[in-house]
């Protein structure tokens, strides 16, 4: 646990001075290596955590998004979501972490990914996506997000003066145990603040551009993801966009370095995929089930049929 | 039944095509307007930066305009939309229910700010999440039912800044 010589030099010579009988002893040592673990903190410390560890703060930090947003109960689209997830997720540098995608209730257009493969997309981002293509450009930026670490590099700099032992505390004991709760309720207000200000923008742009090459692997026309930012130039709706908006840079800005990255690169690549007949029935949002209350049209004339 | 379904449907398609019809797309920059969508394509005519051009179609990188009273083809990353037409001065609480022409119905969920700093972890909610996950086999069987082709490409490097 204790990793800098000098710190062991330290602690041996405090045990060097301590005279007492064995029990005491111990209980002195047990105390002084106590403090000085208390006193240490995190530093670096969240970019070597292992990968059960980084599942562990990406579900906490995944259900903190699901208490704000709960997942729609539409088994289909859901199958359907992890599916074209999961195929897209095999492209990139991190295919064997347990990929979870979710549709989230909001009318909004947002999409959320939590360290550890974590994807969550809402209902109104889902709806709009015009082809399959689109929606591939949409999960491979969240994937490419979470293959590059970029939430952990964010939390790393909110967590570095957290106590390491009460960051081993929080993974090392199940969830309940109150050991680790000063540490998870810090991760919980740094992951508001991260999912409420936003990444970097150069971890956005390096998104784009990773995102766009693993769904170009995957099959899918790669220009998805800039169909999705050209919807988002023209949106002024602050009601829905809002909360994208102000955690990302101008789409503008976006398109431009995207177009500059991609250049004609994939322009001659064959069979690329741009939708599929599957998608097309599933994004459409479903019919009312009976009209709206309000003033009765007038009745049908007979025999009027639509041209 | 069947009537009421023929109704619906062609409701849907007049929908659909009023919402594309009334897309319209800038030029970012300066670019062509080609014949075909292909780069070495005939060039129809030159478009000029900020040219606003009417949006028929999306396929792969390029997107089917109407422009300088020809139909041709721009490349999809030299276009932006034009923003919807707002009137001016007027708070964000008035052109949420005026923008659409009808009020906000109750129960519209929105995701701010405020809901994300207000969240309470759910983790009944996480495993449900849990539990949907696929396997490598159905993401692969999806694949070649859809004749989806892997290709081994690298990664970009970054783009120009604006």
């Amino acid at each position: 646990m204790i990793r800098s010589p000098r710190l062991l030099a330290v602690l041996l010579g405090a045990t060097a001075l301590v005279s007492a009988p064995a029990a005491a002893q111990f209980g002195a040592i047990d105390s002084i290596i106590g403090k000085v673990q208390s006193a240490q903190k995190i530093g670096e410390g969240l970019r070597k955590i292992s990968e059960p560890e980084e599942i562990k703060i990406g579900g906490d930090l995944a259900a903190m998004l699901l208490g704000a947003a709960p997942l729609i109960a539409d088994p289909a689209k859901q199958r359907y979501l992890n599916t074209l997830g999961r195929w897209l997720a095999l492209h990139s540098e991190r295919p064997g972490l347990p990929w979870k995608f979710g549709i989230i209730d909001s009318d909004d257009f947002n999409a959320f990914s939590t360290p550890g493969g974590y994807v969550l997309v809402t209902r109104g981002l889902f709806e709009r996506m015009r082809s399959e293509s689109e929606l591939a450009g949409v999960l491979t930026h969240e994937i490419a997000h979470v293959a590059r670490k970029h939430h952990l590099a964010a939390l790393q700099k909110a967590l570095r003066n957290q106590s390491l032992s009460e960051m081993r505390s929080y993974f090392s004991i199940s969830t309940g145990s109150s050991i680790g709760d000063r540490f998870s309720a810090a991760l919980l207000s740094a992951g508001k603040d991260l999912y409420a200000r936003g990444l970097d923008k150069d971890d956005e742009y390096e998104a784009d551009r990773v995102g766009v090459v693993i769904a170009a692997r995957s099959g899918y026309a790669p220009w998805g993801l800039a169909g999705v930012l050209q919807s988002l130039t023209a949106t002024t709706d602050e009601s829905k966009y809002g909360l994208h908006n102000r955690t990302h840079p101008l789409p503008l800005d976006r398109l431009v370095r995207l177009d500059s990255a991609m250049g004609k690169r994939f322009d001659t690549m064959p069979g690329l995929v741009d939708d599929l007949p599957g998608f097309a029935a599933l994004r459409r949002p479903p019919a009312p089930l009976a009209a709206p209350p309000g003033p009765k049209p007038p009745p049908a004339k007979p025999g009027r049929r639509r041209p | 039944m069947h009537c009421a379904r023929v109704i619906l449907f062609a409701a849907g398609v007049l929908i659909g095509s009023a919402a594309l019809a009334s897309e319209r797309g800038l030029m970012i920059r300066a670019g062509d307007l080609f014949a075909e969508p292909f780069i070495d394509a005939k060039k129809l005519a030159p478009l000029t930066p900020n040219q606003s051009v009417t949006i028929i179609e999306r396929r792969g990188g390029w997107v089917s305009v109407q422009a300088e009273g020809m139909r041709g083809w721009v490349r999809l990353l030299n276009l932006r939309l034009e923003p919807a037409v707002q009137p001016a001065g007027r708070p964000i609480a008035a052109l949420r229910t005026g923008s659409t022409g009808r009020t906000v119905a109750t129960g519209v969920k929105g995701l701010d700010e405020a809901d994300i700093r207000s969240a309470v972890l759910d983790r009944g909610q996480l495993a449900q999440l849990e539990q949907l996950g696929v396997g490598d086999d159905a993401a692969k069987q999806y694949a070649s039912q859809n004749k989806l082709t892997e290709s081994t490409i690298g990664y970009l490097k970054p783009g120009k800044a604006p």
